[in-house]
């Protein structure tokens, strides 16, 4: 006789879906910002992301997973924020700001209930929510398919996902270099410099 | 611009040129359009470095991708659904008046110049392609004289519009996106506005007065191209 195997359960229950919203982080539980650029009811395509030069790896087309829960900041939803907003670490908003966003080698997530009305500078901003104001990536920018955002785009790269809502200007510029770079480059000069005055002497 | 002087080929970027082998999926796709304007189109506005290009349609990833790829700065105002959700609103707002209260029916031209004060806030001669897909067939026509005096005060001279005309009633809405520099793909979509007409080509002629030249590509699926030169 048949049996149904235990294997398929899962092990931990799905969290709930609120009614239509399947995105609603909590404290407790570790924002995915980039899921909701994934998941919806009918699953988009891969976001493309717009090269500037060079044309970036498929893998980097996906945003890089945030950093650590615990170097996440939230606002999370209900909270109202009018001035500016600044600092090194990841952001996620579910709430309202107004104002300025500015983190400036972090990552900003506008969640599924966000709403921002504010210019935002970040290392990378993803949207799922709805944006007024000037977005400026250093790296690249990601509209999810439930996005609405009115603004100028600035970014190296551009992701945009079937179904989101824009107005504005897209820019794609050149991603500044790294410093990591920078001082590997410069290293690769010093070594190259040792290695022709070795050759002279 | 003068399209006589131009000399033909060009090919806006080499390394975008069909590539021998076989078509892409994108090509073979059923709703897939062969679009003689757009190429014509890419053929006036390509020798312009940092072009500025303004897509009235929804925003798409592949056709930013095009633009951008072909060193195109690109903006995007989807000016249909806008003029519906304002159309919506303005509705919202008569139910809700008071009788007594500025309740009352705005004229179609009132409407459009309402809807302009915060819509196509570009300034002027700003962009030297403008693309209008199913745009103007959906329009109440005697709303269209403002929306074409705008956008023909953000094209740049020697600037063109593209625009789609449906030669009858169209069956299902659909939106636009490039797939190459002679094709665009049709995407199936929900009804956000009716076909309001069918425009004649003395009309049309006489709506876009204010530029220059104008030519026109008739498909096998009665969309005519029609591409305006300012």
């Amino acid at each position: 006789m048949w049996r149904k195997p235990n294997e398929g359960k899962p092990s931990q229950p799905m969290p709930s879906s609120g009614g239509g919203e399947p995105y609603s982080p909590t404290v407790l539980t570790p924002a995915k910002p980039e899921e909701p650029l994934r998941a919806s009811p009918t699953p988009p395509p891969p976001p493309q992301v717009v090269p500037s030069t060079p044309a970036p790896s498929m893998a980097s087309m996906i945003l890089t997973p945030p950093s650590s829960p615990s170097n996440v900041s939230k606002i999370n939803a209900g909270l109202k924020i009018h001035g500016e907003v600044s600092g090194d670490t990841d952001l996620y908003i579910d709430g309202e700001v107004q104002g300025k966003v500015q983190m400036t080698n972090g990552r900003v997530t506008v969640g599924p209930k966000g709403q921002v009305q504010a210019e935002i500078e970040a290392r990378e901003i993803c949207v799922e929510g709805t944006v007024e104001g000037n977005l400026k990536a250093s790296q690249n920018t990601q509209l999810g398919p439930a996005s609405k955002v009115v603004g100028s785009v600035m970014s190296p790269r551009i992701g945009i996902a079937d179904g989101a809502r824009f107005r504005g200007k897209i820019e794609t510029v050149r991603a500044p270099r790294s410093p990591k770079s920078v001082a590997s480059e410069a290293s690769r000069v010093e070594d190259q410099q040792e290695t022709i005055g070795a050759k002279a002497e | 611009m003068n399209w006589t002087v131009k000399t033909r080929p060009i090919t806006l970027n080499p390394q975008r040129a069909a590539k021998p082998g076989p078509p892409s999926p994108a090509s073979t796709t059923a709703n897939t359009r062969v679009s003689n304007g757009l190429k014509e189109f890419l053929w006036l506005i390509g020798d312009v470095p940092r072009g500025r290009v303004l897509d009235l349609g929804p925003i798409w990833q592949s056709t930013v991708n095009f633009f951008v790829e072909q060193d195109f700065r690109v903006s995007s105002e989807d000016l249909l659904r806008a003029w519906k959700d304002f159309l919506t609103d303005e509705e919202e707002r008569i139910r809700a008046a008071a009788v007594g209260e500025a309740g009352q029916r705005l004229s179609p031209s009132a409407l459009a110049d309402r809807f302009l004060e915060t819509a196509l806030q570009y300034p002027e001669a700003s962009y030297h392609g403008i693309l209008a897909w199913d745009l103007f067939d959906y329009f109440d026509p005697a709303a269209l004289a403002p929306f074409v005096d705008r956008l023909s005060n953000l094209v740049h001279p020697g600037g063109a519009i593209l625009a789609l005309f449906h030669s009858r009633p169209t069956e299902r809405f659909h939106r636009y996106r490039i797939i190459n520099e002679q094709s665009v793909e049709l995407i199936p979509a929900p009804t956000i506005a009716v076909h309001a007409r069918v425009f004649q080509n003395r009309e049309l002629l006489s709506l876009f007065e204010q530029f220059r030249s104008s030519k026109s590509f008739v498909g096998r699926d009665q969309v005519r191209e029609a591409l305006y030169v300012k």
